[in-house]
């Protein structure tokens, strides 16, 4: 979005105070998100078991080194990040590829762009859902298609290979749209007297693309990369209806382990201990999205 | 001349390859709902040639929740985008016009959170105050829940919607006397429908498309499609048809909205990543 920003002083002398303005928002974020997580802290400290009925009792930090110890945190963890480079080893290329092609300005590029849009959209159970049949063993689709070319069946929700990759292929279909978008509003911001400057002096469009492209978005890029890496932390929908993390725990990640260990293990507790660990691990995020997002402008 | 005409014949087969990869689940999730069993699990797959039936749908609409489970849905979203707009359009105006003012820290790193944060990290906390306050599955929960997850990006985009508005004209409305109130609903929000406008489709597909804070905090009484929509796979035998009935219903609306609003959409798609 590129928006021309008037200068500060000028709003100071025109408008009256109005910082109470955000009082609405301030409130609903307290009641929704502030007190929820240091209630979370607080509960982490306890010992609650949905299932019992004892009254809970402090424990301090016992559940932050049971948490710490148990292996299914960091083999979870793992599985995170190798979500994470999968995809966005698939989704930062696609999407750049699929924004210079638009960005061509080729004929039809309008209705190319709204159909490339339509997957990001739409609900991420239901596409799940969608996924599930056509990654059917037996008779799904996919498999069919791969036949085609000599693929055996593959059993693709069945094993940590193939269900992590079956995540990373719905995902990507879900956010590549994301990553080009992004990507094309960059290219757009580029202003096109620098490719006449550059086809003038000679360079060829391979030159062109190195020298010139590639560094004007490459800002853009870290904001993705910082993007990715929060979106990846917080995937559910998917891997809840494509493997709901199996088979065992070989496709779940840390948030899915939250969500296990707290409604399915009924530890609330040591659940909490995990959401307050994620908060810790995504902190450094916050930073660096923040500094990225700086230099887009 | 030749390297450019590849070119463009590269970028076109890019396109249209990955235009039909969009579009070819949607395709199919729709014929598997109009299909008969016998044409449904066969190989090679049938893509026209069979006899379409209603039966899933009818078969999706005679369960009885499933009116109350849509209604649900267009209420919750409805209004919570509402609650996000109204105050977010306010928070974001104060934003917009103003670099600092007390809080700003706080309620930037709260916002950024939103937008980092697993939202199971939140919920279940939430999952147990609830309990005490009796607010377990209801609607109002989710609306409010919903509203305090989605004004962030209601903030981020208005806000540099309200950028765009030159100052002079609010200068001209100080001049005849207006007050912040009168000037913010009679000259800026009128200024900034277009802005409120995406905005508000926006977030109404994030609060259409939520799961996690359904799934967690609403039982029968609250439940929401998405919910309704997963439950379809807790079941051994997964019967395709209906499963696709329900996937198509519950991403009918926003297909037809991208058909309608392809301009506003745009905008919005791109928010929280370039925030101001």
């Amino acid at each position: 979005m590129g928006l021309v920003r008037t200068s500060k002083r000028k709003h100071r002398q025109l408008t009256r105070p109005i910082g109470h303005y955000t009082l609405g928002a301030w409130l609903l974020l307290a009641l929704t998100i502030l007190i929820p997580l240091l209630y979370g802290i607080y509960i982490s400290l306890l010992d609650i078991n949905l299932a019992s009925f004892l009254p809970p009792q402090f424990i301090g930090f016992k559940n932050y080194t049971t948490v710490l110890q148990a292996s299914e945190t960091w083999a979870t963890l793992r599985i995170t990040i190798a979500l994470m480079a999968l995809g966005m080893t698939i989704q930062i290329p696609c999407g750049i590829l699929l924004a210079l092609a638009l960005h061509q300005q080729l004929r039809g590029t309008k209705i190319f762009r709204s159909i490339l849009i339509t997957p990001m959209l739409l609900t991420p159970v239901a596409v799940g859902l969608t996924y599930r049949f056509m990654f059917d063993t037996d008779l799904g689709i996919i498999n069919w298609f791969l036949g085609k070319f000599g693929i055996e069946s593959i059993n693709w929700l069945g094993s940590q290979t193939s269900g992590l990759m079956a995540i990373v292929i719905v995902d990507s279909w879900q956010s590549i749209p994301f990553v080009m978008l992004l990507v094309l509003a960059a290219l757009s911001a580029i202003s096109t007297s620098l490719f006449e400057a550059a086809t003038v002096d000679g360079a060829s469009s391979r030159q062109i693309f190195r020298l010139i492209t590639i560094p004007l978005i490459t800002p853009t890029l870290l904001v993705i990369v910082m993007i990715k890496i929060m979106d990846f932390l917080k995937l559910f929908d998917t891997i809840f209806m494509l493997t709901r993390g199996g088979p065992g725990n070989a496709t779940t990640t840390i948030g899915l382990w939250t969500y296990k260990t707290g409604f399915v293990f009924l530890e609330l507790s040591r659940a909490a201990a995990l959401g307050v660990m994620i908060l810790i691990i995504t902190m450094p995020v916050y930073f660096l999205w923040r500094k990225s997002t700086r230099n887009v402008r | 001349m030749k390297k450019i005409s590849l070119g463009r014949i590269l970028a076109y087969a890019l396109l249209i390859i990955s235009s039909f990869a969009s579009l070819f689940p949607l395709f199919w999730t729709f014929s598997t709902s109009i299909k008969n069993r016998i044409d449904t699990y066969v190989l090679p797959p049938k893509f026209f040639n069979f006899q379409p039936t209603t039966k899933n749908y009818v078969s999706l609409f005679k369960i009885k929740t499933f009116p109350h489970i849509y209604l649900n849905s267009i209420f919750v979203t409805i209004i919570s985008t509402l609650l996000s707009l109204i105050l977010g359009s306010l928070s974001a105006y104060a934003f917009a016009r103003r670099s600092k003012f007390r809080g700003r820290t706080l309620l930037d790193a709260l916002m950024i959170a939103v937008r980092a944060l697993p939202a199971i990290v939140v919920v279940l906390p939430i999952y147990k105050l609830s309990s005490y306050f009796g607010m377990y599955d209801s609607i109002w929960t989710l609306i409010l829940l919903y509203a305090g997850f989605n004004i962030p990006f209601a903030i981020w985009l208005l806000t540099s919607f309200f950028n765009q508005i030159p100052t002079e004209i609010e200068e001209a409305a100080r001049v005849d006397g207006a007050s912040n109130t009168r000037m913010f609903i009679q000259v800026i929000l009128p200024l900034a429908a277009p802005g409120l406008v995406a905005t508000g489709i926006f977030i109404s597909l994030l609060s259409w498309n939520e799961f996690l804070i359904p799934v967690i905090m609403a039982g029968e009484n609250a439940k929401t499609l998405p919910v309704f929509v997963a439950s379809f796979i807790s079941n051994k035998n997964l019967d395709w048809g209906p499963m696709a009935a329900a996937a198509t219903v519950a991403m009918l609306p926003i297909v037809a909205l991208t058909v309608f609003i392809q301009r506003w959409l745009v905008t919005g798609l791109s928010s929280g990543a370039v925030k101001d």
